[in-house]
């Protein structure tokens, strides 16, 4: 039993500890990665946008 | 159940505060982001343009949701430290996929939205659409019991009567904000909401676990854990409440719940590339034992304290017995762990730990409600109509679908009546889908002679599993029993492995019986119309 005891005990507090550092990395990496996600998305807003308007342009532009 | 235990929670205005202010923040988004949405992959996969932390966030986000945390809580308080392998194995599992990139790698460089998608090109339209039915019928289903015991919660953990009607009124209130935003914004709003419950819930969890160790001591947690659950408290092969063939389930489960079960693997599609896929799942697999052991953990610290610490009249309801773990028929068990964090946290800190659980309670439901009603529209409805359908048709039955389904699980968590545990409840309705879906994705990826016929039948076959599900497996069970004279206890693990092992025998089966004519190749017609397609929207 106190090797099942030993294992969980080091499961729980390892993996407490890797959370900690992961959640530091995510939150920090991950607000620049949905501020690049906004970035990408509003060109494709700008792409189709421009799309739609060059049946609309003059056969002279 | 007595209810001065719940007059002690220290839940107070401030934290309503807290509460509200989340929850108006995440409306704000829904509607911020709304002037994105102009396209179906930029309604359902965010555009394709999540990095690789925020994909760990959003996946974090949507898979740690509070029916996560109900769920392995109960069996934390059931089953004590053993009820912990069902977290390793997912982590492993997860890691395993990640650095190999077994199912999700092809699956991203296939550039397909939906599990089903994929089904049409590797074996036809009709395998997409059958699928389709299955995969949505399971999967909401499956959510069914979502809104019930995240209210459940709510309540416990505010301190609200649960006699009245509490539940039913949070329910209510919980399920319109999450329609209004989920609809309004698509997957961009949910992967914004899951990185900012992300960023609040991993706050709350250590800091939790650390106040519930240092209350509670982890001498005695283990000691009570061992006193009064022996060594099944600790080995789960052992352990009465799960066992092997539990084990050799969880296996299976944790496979599925991050490579197979749509939600999950909606979030790898939405990856930039198989590199970021790859690295999301390797780091999401710290994540994915974290969202079962910690919960896990604060099951038996709730269950040490009833044990220890509660008045009398509360041990006395929740562990009748002066052995084993809390009473797994009592059917207002659930209350048990939010009352005790009502308990252990200070006012203030409990607002924000209740407003990450409601943000993990919405962007789990989010996430769901798009993922099912999206199958339904892109799976089952939009080639059934030959795929003309234009994006805003598209987009507009998404919405509705959201609504339809979500109105669903109101009433499914009002009156199913239930049977049997939570998490054995969430694994076998997801295994209608997941055993014919993970026979069909491996073989499809990397079974050259798989064919449309086998794949038709393992689908179909993979619909066995509903057998698990409580009320029909308990009528099963008497029916096995009048007829063989047995005594025998049927369980969920039970049924689903047969179902697994059953769907993999018929598809290999029906695949090398009725071969594929290669004359109708369905690869090439498939990547036909969905080139069309693309040109199109």
């Amino acid at each position: 039993m106190t090797i099942w005891q030993t294992i969980w005990a080091i499961t729980l507090f390892g993996l407490l500890a890797v959370f900690v550092v992961l959640a530091v990395a995510v939150t920090v990496l991950g607000a620049r990665d949905v501020i690049q996600m906004l970035q990408g998305l509003n060109d494709q807003l700008e792409q189709s946008a421009d799309e739609q308007d060059e049946p609309a342009r003059p056969p002279s532009e | 159940m007595p209810l001065e235990i719940l007059h002690g929670t220290n839940f107070a205005t401030v934290d309503w505060i807290i509460v509200g202010l989340y929850l108006a923040i995440s409306v704000m988004i829904g509607l911020e982001v709304r002037r994105y949405v102009n396209s179906m992959a930029a309604y359902v996969g965010a555009g394709r343009q999540v990095g690789t932390w925020l994909g760990i966030a959003t996946m974090t986000g949507t898979e740690m949701g509070l029916i996560t945390v109900m769920y392995n809580a109960e069996a934390g308080m059931k089953g004590g430290f053993a009820a912990f392998h069902i977290g390793v194995i997912a982590g492993l599992v997860t890691l395993i996929i990640g650095l190999s990139g077994f199912i999700v790698g092809p699956l991203r460089r296939h550039g397909v939205l939906t599990i089903p998608e994929y089904y049409e090109r590797r074996y036809g339209r009709n395998v997409r659409i059958v699928g389709g039915i299955i995969l949505a019928g399971a999967g909401i289903l499956n959510m069914g019991l979502f809104l019930k015991y995240g209210s459940v919660f709510i309540v416990g953990i505010t301190g609200m009567n649960p006699n009245g009607n509490a539940v039913a009124t949070v329910m209510t209130v919980m399920l319109l904000l999450v329609l209004f935003y989920t609809v309004l914004g698509g997957m961009i709003s949910v992967v914004i909401t899951d990185y900012l419950q992300f960023v609040v819930l991993s706050f709350g969890i250590v800091v939790t676990t650390v106040l519930a160790i240092n209350q509670l001591g982890w001498q005695e947690i283990v000691s009570t854990v061992e006193s009064r659950m022996q060594l099944g408290g600790f080995d789960p092969t052992a352990s009465p409440v799960f066992g092997p063939s539990y084990v050799m389930w969880m296996i299976a489960a944790g496979l599925v719940s991050c490579a197979i079960w749509p939600t999950a693997v909606a979030r790898a599609l939405a990856m930039k590339d198989e590199r970021s896929v790859r690295r999301q799942y390797t780091f999401s697999s710290i994540s994915f034992a974290v969202r079962a052991i910690i919960p896990m953990f604060w099951g038996v610290c709730t269950f040490v304290w009833i044990a220890n610490h509660a008045p009398e009249n509360i041990q006395q309801h929740f562990l009748p017995n002066q052995t084993g773990g809390i009473n797994p028929e009592l059917a207002d068990r659930f209350y048990a762990m939010p009352i005790y964090l009502g308990q252990l946290l200070p006012s203030g800190l409990i607002g924000v730990i209740t407003a990450a659980m409601v943000a993990a309670f919405m962007s789990t439901h989010d996430s769901y409600l798009l993922c099912w009603s999206s199958v339904i529209t892109q799976d089952v409805i939009a080639p059934l109509k030959n795929d003309n359908l234009s994006v805003r048709a598209r987009i507009a039955i998404t919405r509705c679908g959201i609504v339809c389904i979500g109105i669903f699980v109101w009433w499914w968590g009002l009156f199913y009546p239930g049977g049997g545990g939570l998490w054995e409840y969430m694994v076998i309705t997801g295994a209608i889908y997941f055993t014919g879906a993970g026979v069909l994705l491996v073989g499809g990826l990397y079974w050259s002679r798989a064919s449309r016929r086998g794949a038709m039948a393992a689908l179909l076959t993979g619909c066995s599993a509903l057998l698990g599900l409580g009320p029909i497996r308990t009528r099963l069970t008497d029916l096995l029993q009048s007829s063989t004279g047995l005594e025998l206890k049927l369980t969920e693990a039970h049924v689903g492995l047969f179902s697994v092992c059953l769907t993999i025998v018929v598809f290999v089966l029906v695949s090398l019986c009725c071969p594929d004519d290669p004359a109708e190749d369905p690869l090439t017609a498939a990547d036909d119309k969905l080139a069309a397609a693309g040109e199109e929207s």
